[in-house]
């Protein structure tokens, strides 16, 4: 190599040598196939770059189109097997306004868990009488709206059994209220925290004390597994134990019991982290839990046949498995690196602040550009200054620079509702709507966002030398100006 | 890295043994005798390059100290290192 000691840039970028096996025929997460590059250039029809052009990076990008066909072929899968059904849209999952009211738009009732989303159901205006209130504290004064307002107040425990019978008396109304139950089906661990225990004979009880209350009208049962429950059956144990309790209180008790109200817990197509294979392979059709839940309903209440009881409604409360493959979260390469055990690693300008649910899952990655070379078990961190702050352990990509977008997936649920405002603004939120045409559903925070609750006490208004004679310093001018929007100050000069 | 060491690396993976992998420009390896195929990096493909042309280490290390323009005892060590890699797979 001919020599040359003027300065020059180099030809290569530096990048200790280094050489990786493919380890083909080891099972992966791809089942026993080569892992592949996932390569798209648009989502839900949009062009990523484009997207990333007008509304910037990170981007949650929702389909308006995917979310109603989700829910609507949920609905269809219960509906032709139990005519009398409906969805509960459990705000939590993600509570963007437009998402809820897509959801809505499709007759879904709102299902709340606390005073913030019972307010959000109603400023979107859902009618009180399509609010079922579930969640474990309610305070009284929020309780005191929803009996006004004809809401279904879902019981979880005694002391809030007391509390809304005194509201309702106070009101002189009579109160929908339905037990939350926890039991053992023998498939999942039993969420007992949850609502009146069964084995037990506290939902016995409960059931008696609302039954005998002038101030309450018990009319529906309900209970959540759990959530990602991977085996219909244990669905139609749940079904199987409800109905057995509602056949026993109504025979002893004067309640007539008209919703059986089965929560949610239906998988999405995600990979859990603690599961070795695929969603593809491990996640029941939905068709498969709707027959196992609608045939044991039919099977356990032929015998109101008999009697003059109506068949309950079937409520179901399905969070993920209507939103999650309806957003995807579009972000950057930051920078890369190598790590001193050899592995290729990025950092994104999207971590665990925005993907609350990589702690869990396992998202599909997908890069957007050109092929560029052979795939390598790649690190993902996300922006935060937090070790555990990794999008994905281990992913097979192509060698990533600086720039490249990567679309991540499934997101919808969990993310825009357990997200974090921590060390990053929260970026834009589009929605593709059924025309195709974009538009941010919820915008990106800046900073009168993130110091619009602060208040400062006067002492406080300024960072350096409040008090005269304390000490001055030369960056008085800019906290003058800062302070200046927040409050009156003091500051000593000179 | 003791010499021994080096010096075992580096007759397992010199000559001929080298010569048969294929490599592509963006960075696939195939090593035809065993069917194992690898991921190599730009700087590493450079280094298989010198040491298929039977450049030994030192001449491996000067042209990826000239091409990436970083002192010369750097590159010499990743090549040492990047061998006892190639060692363990070959
Ligand atoms: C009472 C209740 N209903 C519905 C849901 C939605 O669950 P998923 O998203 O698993 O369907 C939850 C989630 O925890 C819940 O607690």
């Amino acid at each position: 190599m001919p020599e040359n000691s003027s300065p020059k840039r180099p030809k290569l970028a530096w990048e200790p040598p280094f050489i990786q096996p493919h380890r083909v025929g080891e099972i992966n997460k791809f089942g026993r196939h080569r892992p592949r590059e996932a390569r798209v250039a648009s989502v839900f029809g949009v062009d990523v770059e484009l997207l990333k052009k007008n509304y910037g990076s990170p981007l949650f990008v929702t389909s308006e189109e995917r979310l109603r066909a989700n829910v609507r072929r949920i609905k269809k899968a219960f509906a032709v097997r139990w005519g009398n059904t409906c969805h509960g849209w459990s705000y939590k999952t993600n509570y963007i306004s437009a998402v809820c009211n897509i959801l809505h738009q499709e007759g879904s009732l709102a299902e709340v868990v606390s005073a913030f989303e019972y307010e959000k159901a109603r400023a979107l205006g859902v009618p009180g009488e399509m609010i079922i209130f579930n969640g474990p504290n309610k305070g009284r004064a929020i309780l005191e709206r929803a009996v006004a307002e004809g809401a279904q107040i879902h019981l979880d425990h005694l002391d809030e059994l007391n509390l809304v019978e005194a509201v309702a008396a106070a009101q002189g109304r009579k109160a929908r209220v339905a037990l939350r139950l926890n039991f053992d089906t023998g498939y999942s661990e039993p969420w007992s925290r949850f609502g009146f225990n069964l084995e037990s004979g506290q939902a016995r009880q409960a059931a008696k004390l609302a039954a005998a209350s002038p101030h309450l009208q018990l009319c529906g049962l309900h209970s959540h597994l759990g959530t990602f429950i991977l085996e219909p059956r244990a669905y139609g144990e749940q079904v199987k134990i409800m109905c057995k309790f509602m056949r026993e209180i109504e025979s002893s008790e004067d309640v007539q019991i008209d919703v059986i109200d089965i929560g949610g817990g239906l998988p999405s197509m995600n990979a859990l982290q603690s599961i070795y294979l695929p969603p593809e392979q491990v996640v029941p059709s939905i068709n498969e839990y709707a027959e196992v839940i609608c045939g044991t309903l039919i099977e356990e209440t032929r015998y109101r046949s008999h009697t003059n009881r109506g068949l309950p409604k079937l409520v179901f409360e399905s969070g993920r498995a209507v939103v999650d493959d309806a957003q995807v979260l579009i972000t950057s390469v930051v920078g890369t690196k190598r790590l001193p055990d050899g592995r290729a690693a990025a950092v994104l300008d999207a971590g665990t602040n925005l993907l609350f649910t990589a702690y869990w899952y396992n998202h599909k990655v997908e890069t957007t550009g050109e092929a560029r070379g052979a795939l390598a078990d790649t690190v993902l961190f996300g922006p935060l200054c937090m070790n555990i702050d990794v999008v994905r352990q281990s992913v097979q990509l192509p060698p990533l620079r600086a720039g490249d977008s990567l679309v991540v997936s499934p997101v919808g649920a969990y993310n825009n509702s357990q997200w974090m405002q921590f060390i990053e603004y929260r970026p834009n939120v589009v929605l593709v709507h059924e025309d195709g045409d974009v538009s941010v559903i919820r915008a990106a925070e800046d900073l009168s966002v993130m110091m619009a609750q602060d208040r400062l006490p006067e002492h406080l208004a300024t960072p350096f030398a409040p008090v005269r004679g304390a000490g001055c310093n030369r960056f008085d001018a800019e906290a003058e100006k800062q302070a200046k929007t927040l409050r009156p100050f003091r500051i000593c000069r000179g | 890295m003791t010499d021994s060491l080096l010096a075992g690396a580096l007759s397992q993976c010199s000559g001929d043994r080298l010569r048969q992998l294929a490599v592509s420009d963006t960075g696939f390896v195939f090593d035809p005798q065993t069917g194992q195929s690898f991921t190599v990096n730009a700087t590493g493909r450079l280094v298989l390059d010198c040491l298929k042309r039977s450049d030994g280490l030192e001449e491996a290390a000067q042209c990826l100290a000239e091409d990436c323009d970083v002192p010369l005892e750097l590159a010499l060590s990743s090549v040492e290192a990047f061998l006892m890699q190639l060692g363990r797979y070959l």
